[in-house]
């Protein structure tokens, strides 16, 4: 299958030398879901910030398919990503979250309403539209985030620890939703995060990532029963 | 009551006992009631029922004066336009630098944040004297030709109120810049449009509320107003002066002060409601992730930006400490020398060392009395807020943050027309200064010791009680110690504020106690190259030690308050 997107040993620095992402070369077909894990500091939110454009590379290319991004500005990238505490926009409502993709699209009304409707729908959240965002719940705010990332209809969808401002047992019930919606959607997808039930319940391809390496990538299925050395084995346990 | 199991210990079903720090909040309360509500209620009976209690009768000819007279009217007018005009160029100045200091992270942004802030701790005569030094007839930009009094009333209320513009703006401006921007920007709005849909809406309700808090500010700006604005510009708060302490017509003095307590109170009430809007808006989550400047033009606007704000915070302070050293064109100390001489010619009859040495009794005298009150009230706080409906916090907090909104010349005002009397008479006491300082610098020791105290676990005081300490042990072994540090700059609060408290003090400092800023205002209503370089030497001495006295609390509270 052709590969939608790659990356070209990426690699970037901080400021004081540390190293974010060594040489990283990355390949995904169109409509893969893929799933990086990675404990806190190993790089996958620089990773993804980097596919998103947030960050460019010090060295490396990212290709999307077949052209080189690393030149075009977020706004302009047509990406989706859902940020960890979710970014809402506290001074509009539910509604104008889910809509405002479209709206810098310069949608009509009519298109936006219908397009709003459709994710409200998708998402469990029918009768919300009024609602002001910081009147919702944890869990209502995880949706409105995920909708208001599809709504515009990204060609790539970002997910940066989705669950991660939940506790433990809203995590466990939105896990199975979230990748319930996912499984709907054609469009190919990475889900960030440092916990590998989330890992292998969202990706059908794993790559478990540490200081700014691959260190192992794989199915769910390839990292538990052939660890690549100690440290995968000590991480996946 | 009941006889109890064993029919002879009663068991007692209702327990009297009032927590002390439910008692320490009557200390607080008296003060209040006595220092700032009889005043304000003393004001109130001198406009609207003269000769109150003995003969009432209600006289409202002070109406007729007031609304028959274009002079007053124009008065008011003045007041608001000086305000509007001060506060739009300081929002002019403000903005762009603001927009700099939000965006960009480089070295020394730290200390220009503190630098820029000097300015506004300093006492407005101060800022007054400085202003003379640079734009004045001998001043060091005398070749610019400001000399107009507006343009130095608007220079002034730049100079003092910029950086509480930069800091408010500053600070909810670096808020936005995290994933809210990137939100924005990975749903498709660029640059402009990301500002216009997201920054813009989100930085509003901050921008409101500075330019609110600015226009309250220069809306009751007095010592500016006095020194610099001459005779022809009156505002409400020097008419109330004028008219209280040169024409004696106090009716009309306490009808401008009940104005004045009025437009205050409500122009406090919008600045509230829009910086809880502000703070709503502001993302939790704010990881600040500020570029350096990489770009040759992106040093040059921030080598810029940094070098206007040292210009204008920090030029006039320079002028103002040469000027003190330079007479005849050579460098001296003969205004220092003066100020500590002991001449017969002085325009106060008494040696202006004097000065010095009262503003240093009347403050340290107001600490005493800040620190003991404003403690009280901090515990009473903190302890209704844990243990009382939440009702009581909602009703005292605020009633104590106001001496903060009424101006210092409407208490001065208050307090020598009502406390010149049996059953308090203290007129010609020493205590009555120090009492008025403590309550101007009330508010400042409260929101200083306050937050400290809040932030103590109550686990920590259940457990010294559990292991046998009782309430005043609890307040001696946990409280004091873990807010030493919130009680260091509630002290340095309340030490310099009374030094170079001016509006209050020139109702009630008695011409045989002067205080440094009234020697300040005096020196500079003078003729005469001595009285010149004398208040210059003063204000210098006051602008060091305040000063001095702003960067040790800016570095007892950035320290890490973990750190005990």
């Amino acid at each position: 299958m052709e590969n939608e997107l790659v990356l070209k040993q990426i690699s970037k620095k901080g400021e004081n030398g540390e190293i974010y992402l060594d040489r990283l070369d990355l390949s995904l077909p169109k409509g893969s879901k893929l799933s990086v894990l990675g404990p806190s500091g190993s790089g996958k939110t620089t990773l993804l910030r980097m596919i998103a454009g947030l960050e460019t590379p010090d060295i490396g290319d990212i290709l999307f398919r077949g052209k080189s991004i690393v030149h075009i500005p977020p706004h302009k990238r047509k990406f989706g990503m859902m940020f960890q505490e979710y970014a809402l926009f506290p001074h509009l409502n539910v509604f104008h979250n889910i809509a405002f993709g479209l709206k810098m699209k310069g949608a009509s009304n009519a298109e936006q309403t219908d397009a709003v409707q459709k994710m409200l729908a998708l998402t469990g959240l029918e009768g919300f539209e009024n609602r002001r965002v910081d009147e919702l719940s944890g869990g209502e705010r995880q949706r409105v985030a995920l909708a208001r990332t599809l709504a515009p209809g990204p060609l790539l969808l970002m997910l940066d620890e989705p669950l991660s401002a939940l506790d433990r047992v809203l995590r466990k019930r939105l896990l199975t939703q979230l990748t319930d919606i996912l499984s709907q959607l054609q469009i190919t997808t990475i889900f960030v995060t440092h916990d590998h039930e989330e890992a292998f319940a969202a990706g059908s391809h794993i790559i478990l990532m540490d200081k700014g390496r691959i260190v192992q990538q794989g199915s769910p299925k390839d990292l538990i029963d052939n660890p690549a050395n100690d440290w995968v084995k000590e991480f996946m346990a | 009551m009941d006889p109890g199991v064993d029919g002879k210990h009663p068991i007692v079903t209702q327990r009297h006992y009032t927590h002390p720090y439910v008692l320490a909040g009557v200390i607080p309360l008296l003060f209040f009631l006595v220092f700032y509500f009889y005043p304000l209620f003393g004001i109130f009976t001198k406009s609207f029922l003269q000769g109150f209690p003995q003969d009432l009768k209600v006289d409202l000819s002070f109406l007729n004066q007031f609304f028959g007279s274009r002079r007053m009217l124009n008065i008011i007018w003045f007041t608001f336009w000086q305000a509007g005009v001060s506060t739009l160029i300081t929002l002019a100045c403000a903005l762009p630098c603001a927009f700099v200091m939000s965006h960009y992270r480089f070295k020394g942004k730290k200390a220009l944040t503190v630098l820029s802030a000097i300015p506004f701790v300093l006492p407005a005569v101060v800022v007054a004297a400085a202003l003379e030094a640079s734009f004045g007839k001998t001043g060091w930009l005398a070749f610019l030709n400001i000399r107009h009094p507006l343009a130095m009333i608007f220079l002034a209320h730049l100079f003092y109120n910029f950086s509480v513009m930069l800091r408010i703006l500053t600070s909810y401006w670096t808020a936005l810049q995290g994933e809210i921007r990137e939100a924005a920007a990975m749903l498709g709005a660029g640059p402009l449009k990301g500002f216009i849909h997201i920054t813009l809406p989100l930085l509003m309700p901050a921008i409101w509320a500075a330019i609110l808090l600015v226009f309250i500010f220069c809306f009751s700006s007095f010592g500016i107003i006095l020194i610099l604005g001459g005779p022809s510009y009156s505002t409400i708060e020097a008419e109330i002066y004028r008219q209280a302490a040169h024409l004696f017509n106090l009716p009309l003095a306490a009808f401008l002060s009940l104005i004045q307590i009025l437009f205050t109170l409500a122009l406090m009430a919008l600045y509230t409601a829009f910086s809880k809007q502000a703070v709503r808006y502001t993302p939790k989550a704010d990881q600040t992730v500020l570029k350096r400047p990489s770009k040759k033009r992106e040093k040059a606007v921030v080598a810029a930006t940094a070098g206007f704000i040292i210009l204008l915070c920090v030029l006039p302070l320079l002028a103002l400490a040469a000027k003190s050293l330079v007479h005849n064109g050579n460098i001296s100390l003969i205004f220092y020398q003066a100020i500590f001489e002991n001449t017969s010619d002085s325009i106060f009859h008494i040696p202006p060392f004097q000065a010095v040495r009262f503003s240093f009794i009347f403050a340290a005298s107001a600490l005493g009395i800040a620190m003991v009150t404003g403690i009280c009230a901090a515990l009473f706080i903190s302890y209704s807020d844990r243990e009382m409906p939440k009702y009581i916090t909602a009703f005292f907090d605020p009633i104590f943050m106001l001496p903060l909104s009424t101006s210092a010349v409407t208490l001065g005002f208050g307090i020598i027309i009502t406390l010149d009397k049996p059953p308090l008479n203290l007129r010609t006491s020493a205590l009555l200064v120090p009492m008025v300082h403590a309550l101007v610098g009330f508010p400042f020791v409260l929101r200083a010791i306050l937050p400290a105290l809040r932030s103590i676990p109550s686990d920590i005081r259940e457990a010294a009680s559990t292991l046998g300490a009782s309430p005043v042990r609890v307040f001696t072994a946990i409280d004091l110690p873990l807010m030493a540090r919130a009680l260091v700059a509630g002290a340095v609060f309340a030490f310099t504020i009374s030094l170079g408290e001016f509006g209050a003090t020139i109702f009630t400092a008695s011409p045989h106690t002067p205080t440094i800023p009234l020697a300040i205002y005096r020196f500079l209503g003078q003729p005469g190259a001595m009285n010149y370089g004398q208040a210059m030497a003063i204000s210098t001495i006051l602008m060091v030690i305040t000063a001095i006295g702003f960067v040790l609390i800016e570095t007892i509270s950035t320290r890490d308050p973990k750190g005990f």
